[in-house]
């Protein structure tokens, strides 16, 4: 199993005590899968996203990557595992005075020694440059290379973060709502390079609340609610009714008329 | 103390990134400009004669271990404690004379100093040979307050010292010369920005410029002068207990006497001493800001009059005690002003003869060489200990993963220990730091270096890593998600980010060092300085007075070079991170001291 969380809680210090954005997780991630996580605002997505990326480890119960519990593991070995990880977050965040290229080749960072990353400073390893080239050219940046990451737009700018991805070449890639911040047309070219990054055998987990998108590009679709997997089935089974469950309101709202809602759930049938 | 030109900011505010303009010119442009940094860093090494086999000879390291196994333990007998008491408390009185002293010369030369006052065709200036008598006043004024800022207050002190005898009387002559020239300028500054209006309400019901000033002006102005001089007041303490080194009293005399002595565990007691007073100096303005702020947003009600009687009293008494304990109350001395003129008088004509003026290359470029290796050491230091005293790159939350390994355990304590360290380097004036590096390596401009740099090191460590902890997080957060160590995060997360604002700060530091550098050769260490001092203790007082001019150039070059690098690399930086208060002067606290 590429992910495999057993009954894992996660709390935070709140003001009034201890708070639990996780209640009792468990979800196994088969490699090479691609599974979507829908869920209203407060679910507990950014927490499972985070628990997944190993950068939060759980109150309870166990997170494993590749069979290994995350939680036990020391910085070291951390490290090599978050090496086959890649992530796109909501946000791009790349490291605005740096070029274009040196963004994408700080997909490599994980495999970089201190000596490594001076000598990347004056010039990268060739092996390294000609991912960076190739990535590049699959997102279509090749000729802004040597662009200033702050000079691209909000669009450009997740481009890059993808090509980062690509350059990592990790076995399993994870995405935070990695569209909303995008317009909607330029969602569907975003969406095709995603995918294709995952297309090459890799785990893909995605974290979003676009419904209608996720169930045209996921096979599997986890529902999340209130810190608990509510659903957790292929897209076909998933119906009107469950999506209620998750987004109670919609059902209140689909009979007040809102337009784009009952789209989205028109695809699910 | 320094003051950030007028308007400085506003004029650095221009929409764009010219911080980073230099990234847009072509390659080639850049090697050049790198080969030729190396290639003037290196004459600096040089000409500086820095050598690190002198650290680690024979001598030096027993120098060294003589003066660390001296410093250990600190002689705490009752008497000598009783000298150190005195001593502090005398350089306090130094600094509260000093300040008194410059408010005192600073709010008529800066009434004097305002344009809007006297200019011809201000409004209020009037007409007639009056109005151009006053004209020519005010051009006096303004250039009175900018000598006496750009003479340094360490270079006051010895020409006082010469002019009215060793002790704190000297000191606090030079705080209160050396302050007016700034507080001077800040006053003028403050009348010409008040607001306009209830003058122009005077002026036009004819009123005369003496009840503008006092009515329409200074109490809009009043409120902005009390945190200046309050800010001045802590500095003023801070410089009070160096200025003893050349011999004006307080701490700082006490020092250089037990250094000369070889009497290293006093050395020590004194020392902290001197750091207690750093430090508590810094606690009191951070004390006193906060407690400005919070009564104006606060909205409390003010003191009432028994309180507000009680803090006047109060402050009237320790200003008459100071100036009591620094001997200028009681007429003791009659004959002061006329020792002054007379020292003045021989200060006049200044020799610059070619001859005198050809022997002055060789220490100028000397002093040249000692700033830039200094600053060179400085970056190196602050390179070395900025990331390690940066929060946010090295504390993570106990139950992050990855927390359980060595790692985890070791970063806090490095952590703590690399902050103390920079305080401590920082805590440490430059001129200290030359006397304790001559037991090393012995006179000459190498130790100025190694002072320079070691002090630089630690005010540039604490700014680098202020603005390491600023870098926004999300660009660190995916470097670690994707399994990046510390050091490459630091590297190529944290650090491009920074490095505008970085150089900004290095370069400040480099024309802060260019006057200091011109100062270390007092106390031995090489350049300029030396040869000022044995002028001065031979009687050649035409050549003191062209050196003092020569200084003066030099330190008016590097304010033209500060305000550049502030218009250029700072002021967009600091806009980029949304600087909430721009104007203010505690950005030069980090700086200055």
């Amino acid at each position: 199993m590429t992910f495999s969380l057993r009954q894992v809680r996660r709390r935070f210090e709140g003001r009034a005590g201890p708070v639990a954005a996780l209640d009792g997780v468990s979800l196994e991630v088969a490699p090479g899968e691609r599974l979507v996580v829908l869920g209203p605002s407060g679910a507990g997505k950014t927490t499972l996203f985070g628990l997944l990326n190993t950068t939060l480890r759980p109150t309870e119960g166990t997170v494993q990557f590749e069979g290994k519990d995350v939680a036990g593991l020391s910085r070291r070995p951390l490290r090599a595992a978050r090496r086959h990880i890649g992530t796109v977050f909501q946000q791009p965040r790349l490291v605005p005075s740096l070029s274009v290229r040196q963004n994408a080749l700080l997909g490599r960072v994980g495999h970089w020694s201190l000596a490594d990353a001076l000598g990347a400073w004056i010039r990268p390893a060739r092996e390294d440059l000609l991912r960076v080239d190739a990535a590049l050219d699959a997102v279509g940046l090749r000729q802004r290379a040597l662009a200033r990451a702050d000079e691209l737009s909000g669009g450009e700018q997740q481009r890059v973060a993808i090509a980062r991805v690509l350059v990592q070449e990790p076995t399993a890639v994870l995405a935070d709502e990695p569209f909303s911040s995008l317009d909607p047309t330029l969602r569907d070219s975003m969406a095709e390079l995603l995918l294709g990054v995952a297309a090459r055998g890799r785990t893909l987990v995605a974290v979003m609340h676009d419904v209608e998108f996720a169930l045209r590009h996921f096979p599997r679709v986890v529902g999340l609610s209130a810190g608990r997997v509510v659903f957790d089935l292929p897209k076909e089974q998933v119906t009107t009714a469950l999506l209620e469950r998750l987004y109670p309101r919609m059902g209140q709202e689909q009979s007040a008329s809102t337009p784009e809602l009952p789209d989205a759930l028109a695809c699910a049938r | 103390m320094r003051w950030p030109a007028r308007g400085e900011l506003e004029r650095g505010a221009s929409p764009g990134r010219s911080a980073d303009a230099p990234r847009e010119r072509d390659p080639v442009f850049r090697w050049v400009q790198r080969v030729l940094l190396a290639a003037f860093l290196a004459w600096c090494l040089l000409e500086a004669q820095v050598s690190p086999a002198a650290l680690v000879s024979p001598a030096a390291l027993e120098g060294i271990g003589r003066l660390l196994r001296g410093l250990f333990p600190p002689d705490l007998s009752p008497r000598f404690l009783e000298v150190v008491g005195a001593a502090v408390v005398r350089t306090l009185a130094i600094g509260v004379a000093g300040t008194v002293l410059a408010i005192l010369l600073a709010i008529p030369l800066g009434i004097l100093a305002t344009p809007t006052l006297f200019r011809p065709g201000a409004a209020a200036a009037g007409t007639g040979p009056g109005a151009w008598l006053l004209f020519a006043l005010h051009l006096l004024a303004r250039g009175l307050l900018r000598v006496f800022r750009a003479v340094p207050e360490l270079l006051w002190a010895l020409l006082f010292v010469v002019a009215v005898g060793l002790g704190p009387r000297a000191g606090a002559l030079a705080l209160g010369v050396a302050y007016a020239g700034v507080l001077g300028r800040v006053v003028a500054d403050l009348l010409q920005d008040v607001d306009p209006s209830p003058a122009e309400v005077l002026t036009a019901s004819g009123g005369r410029r003496e009840s503008l000033v006092l009515f329409a002006l200074l109490p809009q102005a009043l409120p902005g002068l009390v945190s200046y001089g309050l800010y001045s007041l802590e500095c003023a303490i801070r410089s009070a207990s160096v200025l003893g080194f050349v011999g004006a009293g307080g701490l700082g005399q006490e020092l250089q006497l037990s250094m000369r002595l070889f009497e290293y565990h006093q050395v020590s007691t004194l020392l902290l001493a001197l750091l207690v007073l750093m430090l508590a100096g810094e606690w009191m303005s951070r004390l006193i800001s906060r407690a400005g702020q919070s009564s104006r947003e606060s909205g409390r009600p003010p003191l009432g009059r028994v309180q507000r009687w009680l803090v006047a009293l109060g402050g009237f008494v320790a200003v008459i005690l100071s100036f009591w304990g620094v001997d200028l109350l009681g007429g003791a001395d009659t004959g002061l002003l006329g020792r002054m003129g007379r020292f003045a008088a021989q200060l006049f004509p200044p020799d610059v003869s070619l001859a005198f003026l050809g022997s002055l290359r060789v220490p100028l470029l000397q002093t040249l060489a000692v700033a830039g290796a200094g600053t060179l050491l400085g970056v190196l230091v602050a390179a070395a200990l900025a990331p390690l005293a940066s929060a946010g790159l090295m504390l993570r939350p106990a139950d992050a993963p990855g927390q359980r390994g060595l790692a985890g355990w070791v970063a806090p304590p490095v952590h703590v220990a690399a902050r103390a360290l920079l305080a401590l380097l920082r805590g440490i004036p430059e001129l200290l730091w030359v006397l304790l590096c001559i037991v090393a390596v012995g006179f000459g401009p190498f130790a100025g270096v190694l002072a320079l740099g070691l002090h630089t090191g630690g005010v540039l460590g604490r700014l680098w890593a202020e603005s390491l902890d600023e870098a926004s997080p999300g660009p660190l957060e995916v470097l670690e998600a994707s399994g990046a160590s510390a050091s490459v995060r630091t590297l190529w997360g944290a650090w491009p980010q920074v490095r505008a604002l970085a150089a900004g700060y290095g370069l400040l530091r480099w024309e802060f060092n260019l006057r200091v550098s011109a100062l270390v050769g007092f106390l031995g260490g090489g350049g300029l300085g030396l040869k000022l001092y044995n002028a001065i203790q031979l009687g050649f007082y035409d050549q003191v007075s062209t050196m003092v001019l020569v200084i003066l150039g030099l330190v008016m070059l590097s304010d033209r070079l500060s305000d550049s690098v502030r218009r250029r690399w700072l002021a967009p930086a600091a806009l980029r991170r949304e600087w909430k208060r721009p104007a203010d002067p505690r950005l030069e606290i980090g700086l200055a001291s």
